[in-house]
């Protein structure tokens, strides 16, 4: 009876969603210019919404209680990096922006492309970004996956719920494109808000008077957990610090973020959003509550399983309509931008890997082939699912330890009067990867407790530089002779 | 166009957005600790919330020193 309810609640969420997003973008004409990026007409209101809806996820639903609970401090990350990328965007997207209009990029690989006059650069930035993408993918599923379980009190076929949810999303996303994303968002955005608030406010009222008492118990069983440990350990100060640049440099190097910033109708309309977006991270204070209040009440959980943590308490203790509510707002929340996400990965691979080198001929083509992507990018978050059994927090570093390594070419390329050689920024990229590979094959974490992503952001910046360097070695003799 | 008096100004607007960026990174470290709890808040929470609370106001005067309409 419980199941039918909550699940019956999900299914009205996610079916009058996309309702919603399907009527709201009848009646605009779909070219790919508008498809992709919104026909670079959005104002502030919509620019808002469709980045707070590509980067408010299953993963600030769910992962952010999950590290709250399981691993305290070290959550607080979370929090500082958007504001830090967003102080970051105020500058860097209006340029970014200025490029993409004059240069009519429509990816985030184009934009390489553009830049740097080479196309086996840009091959090169859409093949890491497409890896990279899966496990931002798979964050999402493992999300739903979870939200599903709990809605279905035992009773449901996860696979198969996840399956069905995943094709109708990806449908919506062929038919709607990024108009489709930005206007769901409204109604995802103000469901998520009301789950948040029902887990961040309702929950530690419930079982302590208050969030200040649920903290209090907190700090009263484990007086270390809301502060950091010593700089070079695990989880440490310096992994915290190291962290937060790392993950605000990757923040808008997402090839689905890139394509939202060219959507804006002007630059101004990026920096205004960039003032306002950090008051957006206030809510994962409330995120961090219900993790916390359930870290007293239903204690136990252990590494991945942590992510469950204040869902369990609401299906344990409160009513199936509200359970239902509330996974139903966090299964859009990763529906929406999953999608979003999918329709990047398949869409740089077709059109600046396989369209760029002659493989594809005609649009046609590209067409079938982004629609066989989007069902190779599913099924690979699929597989990686199985096997990778992480944390949300732990998939969503993978993702950003790969993204972050596009920021040295974007910054110089925007920034430096002489632009290096494409060659150097594409070692660079390597290099940072092979790194990334190193750290994870060993199995170690970086030295001093240093974010390994960092690590290899440094790699590639040295990198670069030194093949830089060679270069105009190189060639200066030629240009004396 | 490059006046020394544009050139303050850009100095300005870079350091009014390091302000939030290094309190929110290299500051953390500092702010590490539980006690004085700010409503009921460890004291490293509350002080990440005040300075994202903050941030809007430091954006919003380097968009007024940008001289936008």
């Amino acid at each position: 009876m419980s199941a039918h309810t909550a699940l019956a609640i999900v299914a009205t969420i996610i079916l009058g969603t996309l309702a919603f997003g399907i009527l709201a973008v009848k009646r605009i004409r779909m070219d790919p210019e508008q498809f992709i990026v919104g026909g670079r007409s959005f104002g502030w209101l919509l620019m808002w919404l469709l980045m707070a809806g590509e980067f408010y996820t299953t993963f600030t639903f769910l992962g952010a209680a999950g590290w709250a609970y399981g691993r305290g401090a070290p959550a607080f990350y979370i929090l500082c990096y958007g504001t830090v990328a967003y102080v970051i965007s105020y500058f860097m997207l209006p340029a970014i922006w200025r490029v993409a209009r004059e240069r009519r990029a429509l990816t985030g690989p184009d934009f390489f492309v553009a830049q740097y006059d080479s196309r086996l650069l840009g091959g090169l930035v859409a093949l890491v970004g497409f890896v990279f993408l899966i496990p931002y993918v798979t964050l999402q599923l493992t999300g739903i996956a979870l939200l599903l379980r709990i809605a279905g009190y035992g009773t449901l076929n996860t696979t198969l719920a996840v399956g069905v949810a995943f094709a109708a999303m990806a449908a919506f996303t062929f038919f709607s494109g990024l108009h489709g994303t930005a206007w769901t968002s409204i109604v995802k955005d103000l469901t998520v808000l009301a789950g948040v608030l029902i887990a961040g406010i309702v929950l530690p009222i419930h079982y302590f008077g208050s969030p200040a008492g649920a903290i209090g118990r907190v700090l009263a069983a484990h007086p270390d957990w809301l502060t950091l440990a010593a700089p070079g350990a695990p989880n440490g100060s310096i992994w915290f610090v190291s962290t937060v640049v790392l993950t605000a440099c990757g923040f808008f190097m997402f090839p689905q973020s890139m394509a939202a910033t060219f959507a804006a109708r002007d630059e101004d309309t990026l920096r205004r959003n960039a003032i306002f977006l950090p008051l957006y991270q206030l809510m994962i204070l409330l995120v961090f509550f219900a993790g916390l209040t359930a870290l007293i009440v239903y204690p136990g959980l252990k590494g991945p399983d942590a992510d469950q943590s204040f869902m369990l308490l609401l299906q344990r203790d409160f009513p199936a309509w509200l359970v239902g509510f509330v996974a139903g707002a966090g299964t859009l929340a990763g529906l929406v931008p999953a999608s979003a996400q999918i329709l990047g990965a398949a869409s740089i691979v077709s059109k600046n890997v396989l369209g760029e080198f002659g493989i594809l001929r005609n649009d046609a083509q590209q067409t079938l082939a982004t629609r066989i992507l989007v069902v190779v990018v599913a099924a690979l978050a699929f597989a990686f699912w199985a096997v990778a059994k992480q944390t949300l927090v732990g998939l969503l570093l993978i993702a950003y330890n790969g993204m972050s390594q596009f920021f040295p070419g974007v910054v110089l390329s925007l920034v430096s009067r002489r632009r290096p050689a494409p060659l150097a920024v594409g070692c660079g990229i390597v290099a940072g990867l092979a790194v990334l590979v190193y750290f994870s094959l060993a199995g170690t974490s970086g030295p001093a407790g240093l974010n390994t992503g960092a690590v290899a952001l440094i790699v590639n910046a040295i990198v670069l530089g030194l093949v830089q360097a060679a270069i105009r070695a190189s060639r200066v003799p030629a240009l004396q002779r | 166009m490059w006046t020394p008096r544009l050139h303050r100004r850009t100095a300005l607007r870079i350091l009014l957005a390091a302000i939030p960026a290094l309190a929110l990174t290299l500051g953390v470290p500092l702010a590490n600790r539980v006690e004085p709890r700010v409503f009921g808040l460890p004291f490293l929470l509350a002080y990440i919330v005040v300075w994202i609370a903050l941030t809007p106001l430091f954006m919003l005067a380097i968009y007024r020193t940008e001289g936008h309409t």
